[in-house]
């Protein structure tokens, strides 16, 4: 004990001892304070993504594939010179996205004071702790765009008291790349309905943020457009198989089953079950939101084929088939990493990078100036030919939606996702 | 304000007192002592001190040691106090302790935000929320007192059934009130229709605390996200607080109840140790805390997600417990500030610094499971009873097994027992 005591007698009084220099040395480090704000067109903007565990694969593609981009325009966004800061806001022992990690990197991105915006997160839930955070920044608010994100509440009116819980000064400062839940879902009702014309449908989701938010928009249309909803039910992902859970949604013989989630979650064993007690695609139409798409597993699965999946903008073949920015970009990730960027997300993640780097472009260079370019005036446009997605980016500078409205239907034909027909709402 | 702790936990010295009684309390001076020296050091260094350091210091600090990991650090050092109760004093193993984190921070979530305004209930008390806000804002200071006592009836509900238990069964049975309570949360967005915890939407964000619920400006401010110092000095003085009840309680009757039956449970009830009470109150004052732990938690994060109360916190509450030793307040705290900070700062940083140095891209995140795995396994290897073991439990974890004796050639039935 006595040694113990000793040590911690120590550490006290060397805490101690700091404590009183940093009194002493007041004058000389305020002069250094200044100088580092005043001085310099070195912005840092960061990204915001778990990079462990589920997700790992996705959002280390959307990291290498936004330092591609970055060194691909020089590392400039107009008179500033960008350097990327990668946070990960997921822990070791949790695997997954981590609540306390997303309040401490809301913290860090605040106090460092060379970081001007932030991309991300891939998680609704991380946002909406951070958001708020920056949104009360007093050099800020500060701006962040995610490239994933797809709650609606974030934006709009959703749950009660969102959107403007999030927003405690009254400014926004939230922008989004990416297509709502609600689109996806009223999309794919749509295109049940007038291309499929399907009669009763059981809808299942995975419990999820996401998988419920599309689940519920299909619903609600589905049911505008005549369509019967003969039941909902959530799967579990842990389970180990779902030949009961399909036996039950047998009893309501539906026509079409409607699958909101995302493909991570035992997307593969759902499949297998499902068809093997509600038979093949045929015979009830199934259709899946982008949390299935570009998943290579899932394309191979011989029971994924003629299941519809809906894609908030241009899937990646198209992308490539229509040349320009994005094509350029993903073949020099493929030339550069060996493989395809992993699923959707990482082309998404560089198309939010485009709304930052334009709006620093647009700004003063300060946390202020950059989220007032997105929202105030005419926002942030990128025009197709310079867009990553293939298609212009307009923000919203009232609510940081994304003008990307249009849906892309495609259906698994021989192992490979093929466009049906775009969808436009 | 910790010092004070002290001197109420000091029991007076009598001449009848067993001369070991009085080492043990002097010890506890010395540390608790010394962590109220440290915490007020630290608040006292980030409060005034930080701001002026040189750059590089500042940046040092922001990097190894930011604020918000260690007001994350001291909802860990809460819970693992409270687990602590139940495994280091009462010998209960228990790998449910999640559940606790996860029932107080919903009351934060229920009593403290807009949510249940859905239903159209509006009731404001003594809160920093805005008064036309509707939902149920209830200052934090009596949320903290309702989770506890939440906390310890669920606590009580627990341990009765797991009274004739022991060891694994015991463990196994907490395993599933451990597993169940968070996935009620995960599913509860539409029980019968009710909406009971917005399912994995969480809830968020929650009402801001204030120091004092009335007074001047000064303390009864709503504290901002900024706000870190204040908030560590609250959340730090509900440590001290937990501290102060595990040392009066292990001192008293109670705790020597459940000293015994940790030893030798038998024994005990022999001896007319109560042991159905005695367990429960150990179920219920660990639960208590773990509800203290998990409204910190939830005000620390602004929110409560359900998605985060998963198996492995219950086994990295328990990771700390065991490490920092068994028994010992002041292990388990240190056990708890370093698991805890090794997973929200040391691993990602230590990563993001080599890869700095070398130029590498080595992709350390695939890897901390690894080091966070080496880092228990050799302090098993090595130090099995914890890095500031309970004097007690050091002399029973090194006392040498029965066959290890068999094996020197020892008389068993003549020298040991």
């Amino acid at each position: 004990m006595r040694t113990t005591i000793k040590i911690g007698a120590v550490a006290v009084a060397s805490a101690l001892a700091l404590a009183a220099c940093g009194s002493d040395s007041d004058t000389a480090s305020d002069g250094a304070t200044g100088g580092a704000g005043g001085g310099g067109d070195t912005l840092v903007v960061s990204t915001d993504l778990p990079l462990q565990g589920a997700a790992a694969d996705a959002n280390k593609s959307a990291n290498d594939m936004i330092k591609l981009y970055l060194e691909q325009v020089g590392n400039k966004a107009g008179d500033y010179t960008i350097e990327l800061k990668e946070y990960d806001n997921a822990t070791a022992a949790k695997g997954s996205w981590d609540d306390a990690t997303c309040a401490k990197n809301a913290q860090d991105h605040v106090a460092n004071t060379g970081e001007v915006a932030v991309m991300g997160t891939y998680n609704s839930g991380c946002a909406k702790i951070i958001v708020p955070v920056l949104n009360q920044d007093p050099n800020g608010p500060m701006l962040m765009v995610s490239h994933a994100n797809t709650n609606p509440g974030l934006t709009k009116t959703w749950d009660p008291g969102e959107p403007d819980i999030f927003y405690p000064t009254g400014k926004r400062n939230y922008a989004r790349v990416v297509t709502t839940d609600d689109f996806q879902g009223q999309a794919a009702a749509q295109f049940a309905k007038q291309e499929l014309g399907v009669s009763k449908c059981f809808v299942i989701n995975d419990n999820q943020t996401y998988g419920q938010g599309v689940a519920k928009a299909f619903v609600d249309e589905a049911t505008k457009q005549g369509i019967e909803i003969v039941g909902e039910e959530a799967w579990d992902f842990k389970q180990p198989n779902y030949s009961a859970f399909f036996e039950q949604i047998k009893a309501t013989s539906p026509d079409c089953l409607y699958v909101g989630g995302i493909y991570d979650n035992n997307g593969g064993q759902l499949f297998k079950d499902k068809v093997k007690v509600l038979g093949d695609n045929e015979a009830v139409k199934t259709m899946v939101p982008d949390g299935f798409t570009g998943y290579p597993d899932f394309q191979a699965q011989p029971e994924a084929e003629g299941v519809y999946l809906t894609f908030a903008g241009l899937d990646q073949s198209s992308l490539l088939a229509q040349g320009g920015a994005g094509a350029d970009l993903v073949n020099a990730y493929k030339e550069k990493y060996g493989a395809d960027p992993v699923g959707s997300y990482p082309i998404y993640g560089v198309a939010a990078m485009q709304v930052i780097l334009e709006a620093i472009a647009k700004s003063d260079g300060t946390r202020t100036g950059i989220t007032n370019a997105v929202f105030s005036g005419e926002g942030i446009t990128i025009p197709a030919d310079k867009s990553v997605i293939g298609k212009e980016i307009k923000i919203d500078p009232a609510t940081g939606d994304s003008n990307n409205r249009d849906i892309s239907v495609l259906q698994m034909q021989d192992s490979t996702e093929t466009l049906v027909k775009p969808w436009i709402l | 304000m910790a010092s004070t702790t002290i001197d109420a936990a000091a029991t007076p010295p009598t001449p009848t007192a067993p001369p070991s009684h009085e080492v043990v309390d002097r010890t506890n001076r010395r540390w608790a002592l010394g962590f109220a020296i440290a915490a007020l050091g630290l608040w006292a260094f980030y409060k005034f001190a930080l701001e002026s350091m040189p750059g590089g210091v500042q940046d040092a600090f922001q990097t190894w040691l930011p604020l918000t990991a260690v007001n994350e650090a001291i909802v860990w050092v809460i819970c693992a106090i409270g687990l602590n109760i139940v495994v280091g004093y009462a010998g209960l193993l228990d790998l449910g302790f999640v559940a606790f984190w996860a029932i107080g921070g919903y009351c934060a979530g229920w009593f403290m935000s807009f949510f249940l305004g859905q239903y159209d209930i509006t009731f404001h008390f003594l809160s920093a929320a805005p008064p036309t806000q509707s939902g149920i804002h209830i200052n934090w200071w009596i949320v903290l007192a309702i989770a506890g006592a939440v906390c310890a009836f669920f606590g009580i509900l627990i341990g009765a059934p797991t009274l004739r238990l022991k060891s694994d069964y015991l463990a196994i049975v907490t395993l599933g009130f451990g597993e169940i309570i968070p996935q009620v949360f995960v599913n509860g967005e539409d029980i019968a229709g009710f909406n009971l915890s917005n399912g994995t939407k969480g809830i968020t964000p929650l009402d801001p605390i204030t120091a004092l619920p009335v007074g001047p400006e000064a303390v009864s401010r709503p504290l901002g996200p900024f706000d870190l110092e204040t908030k560590y000095l609250l959340f730090a003085l509900i440590v001290a607080f937990c501290v102060f009840v595990s040392l009066r309680i292990r001192e008293g009757r109670l705790g020597r109840a459940w000293l015994a039956i940790r030893e030798d449970e038998l024994a005990a009830s022999m001896m007319g140790v109560p042991l159905m009470r005695s367990k429960l109150a150990a179920y219920a004052v660990g639960a208590f805390m773990g509800g203290l732990g998990g409204v910190v938690f939830a005000i620390h994060v602004n929110g409560v997600f359900a998605d985060r109360f998963n198996f492995s916190i219950s086994i990295i509450l328990l990771a700390m417990v065991v490490l920092g030793g068994m028994g010992n307040v002041w292990g388990v705290m240190i056990g708890a500030l370093g698991l805890a900070w090794i997973n929200s700062t040391f691993l990602p940083k230590l990563g993001e610094t080599v890869n700095d140095a070398l130029d590498t891209e080595i992709n350390f995140p695939s890897y901390n499971f690894l080091i966070f795995g080496s880092i228990l396994v050799l302090m098993m290897l090595f130090r099995r009873e914890g890095l500031f073991p309970e004097t007690r439990t050091r002399e029973l974890v090194q006392e040498p097994e029965r066959t290890e004796l068999e094996d020197m050639h020892a008389d068993l039935e003549g020298d040991v027992r």
